[in-house]
């Protein structure tokens, strides 16, 4: 579900005064005083990455590149928590593409085995390769790749020729950087990238080493500046913090849109419910590293920390601040213990397959043809998310939000619509 | 007691009484839902029969067997929730779309290796949903490629397999149907899914939604892709010859469970009966099978202007049948990316 066109919301007619509308504003802050903690971490994380990678690329080495997968893999602690914010305010959702688009032909980036195949129906591209071409033809133009550049991986190969899976640019094309194909199929196991495809000179392996080296600094340098921009859009006077608190109403069906959203047709259905029924490691959320468990998980705490109005940032510390939650006690305490305590089972069912993963049953072996006990774990994380959307459900009702959805939905396709 | 009917008035002026709301509830699961997966029962048992008589590729009887079951399907296909949900039905028996092309590598892989899971009706279905189903079935009939690929016998055994599979998929859901899931949505108050009528108006309302934005967003938004770069490839069944077939048939059951959730608002009725009728009206006119004009185009003018008309009917249906159902949008399973 898209969100909400301001002009949609002003047709509503404001529901709360007084000391609710009071709370209702309070909520609104707390949830951008998250977003703004969370996306500060994603920068702070990010930009230690970007040490990491820099170290990497001056003085390559087997320690230098487990330095960066290990600072990938923190960074992608904060990050996975801000996917709730994704659905429900459009400036997040315009741009979320750069950062964490997937699944991606890696293919377009680097080499891959020969098991990847070729170009697809699909995709024209899925093998292009540009750490190996610095120069190729991309819809009839002539492109000069010479020089890898973050503005070449934004503007020209991102979604090249308009396909999806071309993902040039964040998280998940420098995961492929540090880990490359995981090629164990359904075995344990992550990728294996040597570090000498970062080495200089006759060690380097995979070929083209130091374009290998720039694309990895240009992917990470981006990363680094989208997050920039993302962190300052929820400081105070931010776009995205003026465009949730324009409208108190509106603001709270923009977070139940996301929760909704990413717990169910996101996260439940196309990541989770269609990878297991595929049998399909590829599906994975995190395939190159392996960390699928995690993504999984901190995309649910990130759920949880919005109702609930609670964010534990990098450095230990709470953010917290009045809740929906409180809102929701308020009128209809029942219904309250009701989303907490999903919002309760859903993490418990998440920590389960985490535990499992971290204890050496690895996602891709929990999506197995017949593998019941993997099947089990992933279904019961699908089973909380569906249930806990259902719940998120009765509290836009509860909040009399409903009209606001209807409003929200009309304009998905057709912002004139509400002008009729 | 009184007091009680009278709050209900006063909260609820538009959504009419509690019973209109029960019958309609009641019609719905009657006239509509029960029907479609009876329909989808049977034919996908004589889909299996008929791949048991002769699984040619070619076979005329399969084939015929195999268009029918897959109408059957596409007329509840809409209906995506319970014992369609349950144990992952809907999925097995309809994957599709399929970015990654993941049925041809699934069925090349299983043929390759001749992959004794056939062997099992239990086992089967166990396989990668991207080799069961309606649209795996459409490889190994239609492609030129799979229906050719490997040795005959072990496709034949696959095709019988896949087809047994569906009509265990689609007995099951009747029955789940059948048991419980119409008694649970007719009467919700005994049940832990769904607390009051709303809740199950909200769940076919939402039917009714996503069903229209699944026909317009994806069934005509994937070939249509965009201007520069139109997909006819990516267009639905058209191996089969059955794209624009899926648009009608979906549009014809999605106007029947509207005219019968709409009943409550005679207004809501007549606008939306009218906007169903021209798109209805812009698919007998398009004569573009497997939407191969999205290239040229002229042929794309034709595509892009039913798929506003669906537009259409879904804007109605927002504006004023969620409303008069007293309903709210809910979530669904195309929200996200």
């Amino acid at each position: 579900m898209k969100p909400l066109l301001p002009a949609a919301v002003a047709l509503c007619a404001s529901l709360g005064t007084g000391a609710m509308a009071q709370d209702k504003a309070a909520v609104l802050e707390t949830y951008a005083d998250i977003a703004a903690a969370a996306y500060g971490d994603s920068l702070i994380t990010a930009q230690r990455l970007q040490v990491a990678v820099n170290a990497l690329g001056t003085a390559p080495s087997a320690e230098a590149l487990q330095q960066a997968r290990a600072a990938w893999l923190a960074a992608r602690v904060p990050y996975q928590q801000t996917e709730a914010f994704r659905f429900g305010n459009p400036i997040v959702d315009d741009w979320e593409g750069k950062v964490n688009a997937w699944p991606l032909d890696e293919g377009l980036i680097d080499y891959v085995d020969g098991s990847y195949g070729g170009p697809t129906d699909e995709n024209a591209f899925a093998v292009l390769n540009v750490v190996a071409n610095p120069g190729f033809t991309l819809s009839g133009k002539s492109i000069d790749a010479a020089e890898i550049t973050p503005a070449l991986l934004a503007d020209t190969l991102h979604e090249a020729d308009g396909i999806e899976s071309n993902v040039a640019t964040g998280y998940h094309a420098i995961e492929f950087l540090l880990w490359g194909q995981d090629l164990n199929g359904h075995a344990h196991g992550a990728g294996n990238r040597p570090w000498t495809d970062y080495a200089t000179g006759d060690a380097c392996t995979g070929g083209n080493c130091d374009r290998r080296a720039a694309y990895l600094q240009a992917a990470t340098d981006l990363l680094v500046s989208d997050l920039e921009w993302m962190a300052a859009q929820w400081a105070d006077g931010g776009a995205a913090r003026n465009a949730l608190t324009a409208h108190e109403d509106a603001g709270l069906s923009a977070i139940l849109t996301g929760m909704g959203s990413l717990s169910y047709g996101e996260q439940a259905g196309e990541r989770m419910r269609l990878g297991l029924m595929l049998n399909d490691p590829e599906e994975e959320h995190d395939c190159f590293s392996d960390n699928t468990h995690n993504s999984h998980y901190y995309d649910g705490l990130g759920v949880q920390n919005v109702y609930l109005g609670e964010y534990v940032r990098v450095d230990g510390t709470l953010v917290s601040g009045p809740s929906l939650s409180d809102l929701v006690a308020a009128t209809d305490a029942d219904l309250d213990a009701e989303m907490q305590r999903k919002l309760s089972a859903t993490m418990r069912a998440l920590g389960r397959i985490k535990t499992a993963a971290e204890a050496g049953f690895s996602y891709d072996q929990m999506l197995e043809r017949g593998n019941l006990a993997g099947e089990t774990l992933v279904m019961g994380g699908v089973e909380g998310l569906i249930d806990q959307t259902r719940t998120i459900e009765r509290v836009v009702t509860t909040l009399d939000l409903d009209q606001i959805a209807f409003e929200g939905s009309d304009s998905l396709d057709n912002p004139g619509a509400v002008f009729q | 007691m009184r007091f009680l009917i009278l709050l209900a008035f006063v909260i609820t002026p538009l959504t009419g009484w509690a019973q209109d709301r029960s019958a309609t509830i009641q019609d719905v699961v009657e006239a509509h839902i029960l029907p479609g997966f009876t329909r989808l029962a049977s034919a996908s048992a004589a889909l299996s029969q008929a791949a048991q008589a002769d699984c040619a590729a070619a076979s005329e009887g399969l084939r015929g067997a195999f268009n029918d079951a897959f109408d059957a399907w596409i007329g509840v296909s809409h209906l995506r929730f319970g014992p369609t949900e349950t144990g992952n039905r809907a999925f097995a028996l309809a994957f599709w779309p399929d970015p990654r092309s993941a049925t041809p590598k699934a069925l090349s892989a299983m043929i390759e290796a001749e992959d004794p899971v056939v062997e099992s009706a239990d086992a089967f279905q166990t396989v990668s949903i991207a080799a069961r189903g309606f649209y795996a079935l459409e490889f190994l009939l239609y492609d030129p490629q799979i229906s050719a690929l490997g040795s005959g016998a072990y496709r034949c055994a696959l095709i019988r397999a896949v087809a047994a599979d569906v009509d265990n998929t689609a007995q099951a859901i009747l029955t789940d149907w059948q048991d419980h899931y119409a008694a649970l949505l007719i009467s919700p108050e005994n049940s832990d899914v769904y607390r009051s009528d709303e809740e199950v108006l909200q769940e076919l309302f939402k039917a009714l939604t996503t069903g229209l934005q699944f026909t317009a967003d994806t069934r005509l938004g994937r070939p249509l892709g965009t201007f520069d770069q139109p997909r006819p490839t990516r267009a639905e069944a058209r191996r089969a010859g059955r794209s624009l077939r899926h648009v009608q048939l979906s549009l014809i059951a999605l106007r029947d469970l509207a005219q019968r959730l709409a009943s409550i608002s005679p207004e809501a009725s007549a606008t939306l009966d009218a906007a169903f009728a021209q798109s209805l009206d812009l698919t007998e006119r398009l004569d573009d099978p497997v939407f191969a004009g999205v290239a040229d185009p002229q042929g794309r003018l034709r595509v892009e202007a039913l798929q506003q008309s669906i537009g259409r009917i879904r804007e109605i249906a927002a504006a004023d049948l969620g409303p008069a159902l007293g309903v709210a949008a809910g979530f669904n399973a195309l929200d996200g990316d």
